[in-house]
């Protein structure tokens, strides 16, 4: 690998976490089937009732065909030439009880991508899980959360520390009947994280996880799944980068929240899967599953994303808002450049009388690429008073590229307000004139009126992850206007 | 109505109701070739459909299955039979066109058709009398390539055919009411109407339809519009089916450059209506103003679909559709907006506002653009909601009775779209559904 800095620099423009890491891999054969979920079962030490699950799901998923809905294109996917575990060897060995160390190489990774594993070089305030390729491989500020009894740790860990609450909760919100990705998901995660907050908690630092996807051919299946007990408060951050390939890997994530009585949890992506070249040729293809579950009275959920990777998008961060008084958001920037294509929104279903929800989405197209906002906002008969505000705006730049909107409202009780407002137009030229005249050059200029536009989002973020969205929009925009 | 069973089947069937090769056989009997060449190709795009099941995205939210279509018979075509008496406001009209189960005629009021200021004569005669003339319309270049089911059943089996041409310059003074009336059960009237306008031509067209509520009756009706350069068409449609009638609409207008086109659609009756409504502005100038009004209250279901087609540059499109659901009502509105790609300058609005005024009625809005160009402007905004409570207050602080407040301020929604209407006594007739509906 001792080409890996000046491969870096040529991609440092386009895609600055493009690098690839030499890691001795544990890795399954390609293909799915019985055998693979029992070895991936095996290797994660998992209880009985868990590999049941996963073959339920394996079963549900042979009936279940491809969703072609979105407005996407890309060619049949192979089921059977993707690799379904793919672990750091080092770190496999340790799992098995020896207490070794953190391959290197993996360690080095992480640096680069500026997530410090080792505990006396944490961040400040935020704790981190980071997962690598198949598996988790280290989480830190484990001291202070355990001060405060919250657990925050790989799935895989909590599956075998803490079975009972993994087992009351996991796919209680997504059930592997949901959908295709989510059934695939369910039979074959390989790990994800884990956190539980006890009532009355609220978080001291922010719960992190990062994703990152190393080895060829190798699809990426984590389970999440984010517990706020009752009247506790959490705040989780997650950052995804991977390899520039010519080829295409599959990213089928799950994420789970669950939200108590007067809880809240603030749930924040920065997804920056590669994205292809500039030809298409690559890429990821994400095909994620979000759903909170406002479960008690006056629960909150937020969901904050930033979308600016990934060759394919087909993301629903989704809100069930069931307690009475429970109140949902979704924050959304999506950036498509190149040929990207990027179908997501999200579902607000409104259950509980006196619920609220905000959408905000801005969705931003350059070049040939394709962004689709669908989202759906459902009242149903019984849910008194529900109020929901969405606001979908979507800017232009350049054009080849396209923009759709495809909201679904359903209203059933006659004491619902529901209000939903859409835009598609082109970066405003007398916004640009203005600051221009003002002496700014064309490039910043476009980065001032593109960050306007998506401050609603932005303020969402912690500051750390705002700044590093800022940076990424001005990178996925660079030369795009002409 | 019977009771309808509603759970979901993959039908693998293509034929619908009565509308089988036998009754095509029937259908058009000695037709003009340029006729028959259009129903055939119309057959044969039909029977390779498969029918709409509610799996097709289409067809979701508006199951099939909510139309009997077997309960109907497929019949000839209509006979052209003697004006009656005139009707009720028939003096509003240049030309009123009867269609009813025994047949339909053609009154030249003012002698317009007479005088060579309108053409409206049956489609068979019109392509042997002016086959140039109407032989560039007949390929349906107006409606959207991909085939819908019901434009090919009506393609093949329509029952009465009328062409409608206001030759260029003409401004047509009173303009033509196209009325239909069906009665009696297991009537089917498959229309097919296409309209031209000339260049720079101006008209009016007024079409109602109705029927008694206790009639079981189907509809299934294409209507399609070309105008060209500089044409203004002022469109209204007043279908006031009765409950017993379940209809399906598939029309579209083609709008060519500085033509102006105005479509007022209201919808208060039929038990059962799935309607797809577009516009083409396809020429630089070209303007299309689409409102809508509905309400669906005891079981009516009401799902339209309204498309913006923006497929040149500098086109200009607004669209407005308001309506209320009640009791155990349910509407669908769909909205597309689409700029094709090159269509730069363009400027698209659309809003719909929904009232749900009882729990278990159901509104749903589907709002959509699709965007293929960069440099316009188009938007779209939903709303579900009640009346204000504190609007309804404000009228009871000043001595309203409740019933009342709500009235005035239903009629107030409505107005913004039925102050638009050119005919007074159409205002009126909303005035009266909506008043009717509220218990007043």
């Amino acid at each position: 690998m001792a080409d890996i800095d000046t491969e870096n620099k040529l991609v440092d423009n386009e895609y600055k976490y493009g690098f690839v890491s030499d890691v001795e891999m544990d890795e399954a054969p390609k293909g799915l089937n019985e055998d693979i979920i029992r070895f991936i079962s095996e290797k994660k030490g998992e209880p009985e009732w868990m590999l049941e699950w996963r073959m339920k799901a394996y079963q549900w998923w042979l009936t279940k065909d491809e969703p072609r809905w979105a407005l996407l294109d890309y060619p049949e996917i192979d089921y059977q030439d993707i690799r379904y575990y793919s672990a750091p060897k080092q770190m496999s060995e340790r799992f098995k009880g020896e207490d070794g160390e953190l391959d290197p190489e993996v360690k080095r990774a992480f640096e680069k991508l500026g997530i410090p594993v080792e505990e006396q070089e944490r961040l400040q305030g935020v704790a981190v899980d980071a997962v690598f390729d198949s598996v988790s491989v280290a989480t830190t500020h484990r001291e202070v959360l355990e001060e405060h009894g919250i657990i925050f740790c790989s799935i895989s860990e909590a599956m075998r520390e803490h079975p009972d609450l993994v087992r009351k909760y996991l796919g209680s919100v997504v059930p592997y009947t949901d959908n295709f990705f989510a059934s695939l998901n369910s039979a074959v995660f390989t790990d994800g994280s884990f956190a539980y907050i006890p009532p009355g908690v609220r978080c001291p630092v922010e719960l992190s996880t990062y994703f990152r996807i190393n080895a060829m051919d190798t699809g990426q299946f984590e389970r999440t799944l984010i517990v706020a007990d009752k009247g506790s408060y959490v705040s989780y951050l997650e950052g995804c980068t991977a390899p520039m390939r010519d080829t295409n890997q599959l990213h089928a994530a799950v994420v789970e929240l669950i939200a108590l009585d007067d809880a809240q949890i603030k749930y924040a992506t920065i997804q920056n899967w590669y994205a292809g070249n500039a030809e298409g040729v690559g890429g990821i293809y994400n095909f994620v599953t979000k759903r909170g579950h406002c479960r008690g009275r006056n629960a909150k959920i937020s969901w904050t994303q930033v979308e600016a990777g990934a060759a394919i998008t087909w993301k629903y961060p989704s809100c069930i808002l069931q307690g009475d008084g429970s109140t949902g958001e979704f924050y959304s920037v999506a950036v498509t450049n190149n040929r990207m294509q990027a179908d997501t929104g999200t579902k607000m279903i409104h259950i509980g009388n006196n619920t609220k929800s905000t959408i905000v989405s801005k969705g931003i197209s350059a070049d040939q690429s394709k962004n689709t906002y669908r989202g759906m906002v459902q009242i149903m008969p019984t849910a008194e008073n529900c109020r929901n505000y969405s606001i979908c705006d979507s800017m232009l730049v350049g054009s080849e590229c396209s923009a759709n909107t495809v909201p679904y409202i359903e209203a059933e009780n006659s004491s619902a307000i529901v209000e939903h407002e859409a835009t598609t137009s082109r970066i405003n030229e007398d916004q640009l004139f203005y600051i221009r005249s003002r002496g700014i050059d064309e490039e910043s200029a476009i980065n001032l009126v593109v960050n306007g536009f998506c401050k609603e989002v932005f303020k969402q973020l912690p500051m750390e992850f705002a700044v590093e969205a800022t940076k990424l929009l001005e990178m996925k925009l660079e030369g795009s206007i002409g | 109505m019977s009771t309808i069973d509603l759970a979901p089947e993959r039908a693998v069937d293509t034929v619908v109701g009565p509308f089988d090769e036998e009754a095509f056989n029937v259908c058009g009997k000695g037709e003009p070739s340029l006729l028959r060449a259009k129903r055939e190709q119309g057959f044969h795009v039909y029977k390779n459909l498969p029918a709409p099941t509610s799996f097709d995205e289409e067809w979701r939210r508006t199951n099939p299955r909510l139309f009997p279509f077997a309960d109907f018979r497929a019949g000839g075509a209509l006979p052209r039979i003697e004006p009656d008496d005139p009707g009720e406001h028939d003096e509003d009209f240049d030309v009123v066109v009867n269609v009813g189960n025994d047949g339909y005629s053609i009154n030249d009021r003012t002698g317009a058709i007479r005088g060579g200021q309108v053409m409206v004569l049956p489609l068979a005669e019109a392509s042997e009398s002016c086959a140039d003339l109407i032989e560039p319309y007949l390929n349906g270049q107006a409606l959207p390539s991909d085939w819908d089911k019901f434009v090919a059943l009506n393609d093949a089996f329509w029952n009465f055919g009328l062409f409608i041409y206001v030759p260029p310059g003409v401004e047509l003074e009173k303009g033509i009411h196209l009325k239909y009336s069906m009665s009696g059960d297991g009537n089917a009237l498959v229309p097919q109407v296409l309209i031209v306008l000339g260049e720079q031509s101006q008209a009016s067209i007024l079409e109602s339809m109705s029927s008694p509520d206790d009639a079981s009756c189907l509809s299934i009706a294409t209507k399609e519009i070309y105008l060209q350069p500089a044409a203004r068409l002022t469109f209204v449609t007043n279908q006031e089916w009765g409950r017993g009638a379940c209809q399906i609409a598939n029309d579209m207008a083609m709008v060519d450059s500085d033509a102006q086109i105005d479509w007022i659609t209201l919808n208060f009756g039929t038990g059962v209506s799935k309607l797809k409504l577009g516009c083409d502005v396809c020429g630089s100038g070209a303007c299309a103003e689409l409102d809508g009004l509905f309400f669906c209250n005891e079981k009516q279901h009401i799902d339209q679909k309204t498309l913006q087609i923006h497929s040149a540059p500098h086109t200009y499109s607004r669209l407005l559709y308001k309506g209320a659901v009640q009791d155990e009502g349910h509407s669908v509105y769909q909205g597309v907006i689409q700029a094709r790609p090159g269509a730069v300058k363009v400027d698209a609005y659309q809003t719909n506002n929904n009232l749900v005024l009882s729990n278990g009625a159901k509104a749903d809005t589907i709002p959509g653009l699709l965007i293929d160009a960069d440099d316009l402007k188009c938007s779209h905004g939903a709303t579900i909601g009640n009346l204000d409570p504190d609007q309804v207050f404000y009228m009871r602080s000043r001595g309203l009775a409740e019933v009342d407040a709500r009235r005035l301020l239903m009629r107030g929604f409505y107005d913004e779209v039925a102050d638009r209407i050119p005919y007074a006594w159409v205002r009126d007739q909303v005035h009266r559904h909506v008043d009717a509906r509220l218990g007043v």
